[in-house]
């Protein structure tokens, strides 16, 4: 044991010249243009050599917390890349870094904006009137939305742990954000700060990744790979940017407080949003060790819908390994792929 | 509040009132322009700073329930591990199988902890408190903004609305042009 500690010792001592420090990591792995831009949003084309055999493309909406790079963080594990290489013409949408001039930006602008416009530029980009939307997380809420809002234009949804009921979510975040007073918090603060983002990841499993995991790495820290894959993904588990006040506000009160979605009694720009107008095939991804959206809340989205052809998926993995991890690369991006391809051309 | 409090907060405003007026007639006399007006706000600030003194205690009281129920935790999960160690040999080869009971234990307790409604509601008040504390915070910055004729925060969130509004006004008139030449497209085509 003594040796196992004076190993270590080693290794923290030797950490500086062995590790890159976060800031100089780049999390962009797979190539791709700006192809579209609206306020601080960004539409990203992944470009591949051979061009894609599938002529519907995908559109991913990344979730409002953290941000898009987990879907492309390592090559092994790169979601995207995996999609180009089943031959998918991919886009997705980075949100940006909203300021505090956005704190105004709310539901209806995330889907009848941002989404919006991106969903027109691809498609006549591509020459289709409609496209496969995938939306991760949050932006699972906001994609499920759009497409409860614009079924013309949504020919596939793939929603992967999208937030759906808050009620029935047994997360310590839905916990604390049941006894927020957000009207009180976005008034004094305006956008939700970052600092409270992080406060709130860090009491999920708070030995695991507070203590253990920083361990690891100081014992593996001459397995390249490891270091490599673990300091990616504390690159981007730090980076999270503020959340728009409103936007914040209409989420704690209509999804974790008054559960309006899953009523069908959520408005959006005095629009009712009906979950049984959602009529295209959908795909909905949940993972069963997910601590960020439990399976519960994601789950009653697959009973919701009206679409005819749907089908559910529970993979043995949590709210990141579904979409980064040799599982994902596996099983979960095989299935959406094979899923996909009949109604893609 | 206590009576304690009652008695603290009559006798500093009582004597901030006091001396606010005591001294507000020769300043009167001898100041103007902005000088006047900060004499009038230094008698805001005073009682933003009671109010804020008041929330204080609050937002105390909330934080120690905060590390109190840490604290409690901590110490009853540190009680179930002393009660599981015996059953792992006390030996290098088993100190990770120790780590391990440690780190699952702590983890269990501390998330039940974070899921129950004592600690939501806890943590809620806390925040809330916090959030009186920044408010007051606030409304001293815009009384000191306002004297020295810079835009205070509520002008400066009226003005980011209005700015969202026109964007959203923009955004409509824009999908509404989007749309005509996509009928027009579709037409030649």
């Amino acid at each position: 044991m003594i040796e196992d500690l004076l190993q270590l010792g080693t290794n923290m001592i030797r950490a500086p010249d062995m590790l890159k420090s976060p800031a100089e990591i780049d999390l962009e792995v797979t190539p791709h243009s700006v192809v579209h831009t609206i306020d601080k949003a960004r539409l990203l084309h992944y470009t591949q050599e051979d061009g894609p055999t599938h002529r519907i493309p995908i559109v991913i909406a990344y979730a409002l917390i953290n941000r898009y790079h987990i879907l492309d963080i390592h090559p092994a594990k790169s979601w995207i890349r995996n999609l180009l290489g089943q031959g998918y013409d991919v886009y997705l949408i980075d949100w940006g870094t909203p300021s505090r001039m956005d704190r105004y930006l709310d539901f209806d602008y995330y889907v009848n904006v941002y989404l919006d416009s991106c969903i027109e530029t691809v498609c006549n980009r591509a020459s289709v009137d409609s496209v496969t939307l995938q939306g991760y997380c949050t932006g699972g809420t906001v994609s499920t939305i759009y497409a409860a809002l614009y079924g013309s234009k949504v020919k596939n949804f793939v929603a992967t742990a999208p937030v759906i009921d808050g009620w029935k979510d047994t997360t310590v975040i839905s916990n604390l954000s049941k006894h927020l007073e957000v009207d009180k918090l976005v008034d004094t603060v305006g956008n939700m700060p970052p600092e409270f983002i992080y406060y709130c990841f860090s009491v999920l499993k708070p030995f695991e990744q507070g203590i253990e995991k920083y361990l690891k790495l100081f014992r593996n820290i001459d397995n390249e790979r490891f270091v490599d894959n673990f300091m990616r993904v504390e690159k981007w588990l730090s980076d999270t940017p503020p959340i728009p006040g409103e936007l914040f506000r209409e989420w704690i009160k209509n999804i974790y407080q008054k559960n309006l979605l899953i009523k069908n009694r959520m408005k959006i720009d005095g629009q009712r949003i009906d979950l049984g107008n959602i009529r295209m095939p959908v795909f909905t991804q949940i993972a069963v060790g997910d601590h960020l959206v439990s399976p519960e809340c994601s789950m009653p989205l697959h009973y919701a819908i009206g679409s005819e052809e749907k089908t559910m998926r529970i993979y043995p993995t949590g709210h990141v390994g579904m979409i980064a991890s040799g599982l994902s690369q596996k099983m979960v991006l095989p299935e959406l792929g094979s899923w996909l391809s009949k109604k893609s051309d | 509040m206590t009576y304690e409090d009652k008695e603290y907060k009559h006798m500093a405003t009582f004597w901030s009132d006091m001396l606010h007026l005591m001294t507000n007639k020769p300043q009167a006399i001898s100041s103007a322009g902005p000088f006047r007006t900060m004499a009038s706000n230094s008698k805001r600030i005073s009682s933003e700073l009671i109010e804020m003194n008041e929330k204080m205690a609050d937002f105390n009281r909330h934080m120690t329930e905060y590390y109190q129920q840490l604290a409690e935790t901590w110490s009853e999960a540190q009680k179930k591990v002393n009660l599981k160690v015996p059953d792992i040999p006390q030996d290098a080869e088993h100190f990770e199988a120790y780590k391990r009971v440690w780190i699952d234990i702590f983890d269990n307790d501390f998330t039940e902890l974070f899921d129950s409604k004592k600690f939501g509601s806890n943590y809620g008040m806390l925040v809330s408190k916090e959030l009186d504390l920044a408010k007051h915070w606030n409304n001293m910055a815009d009384i000191i903004l306002k004297s020295t004729n810079l835009p205070t925060r509520q002008e400066i969130d009226e003005m980011y609305q209005e700015l969202h509004t026109l964007r959203r006004r923009v955004a409509d008139l824009e999908a509404g042009m989007r749309q005509r030449r996509n009928n027009v497209k579709r037409r030649n085509a």
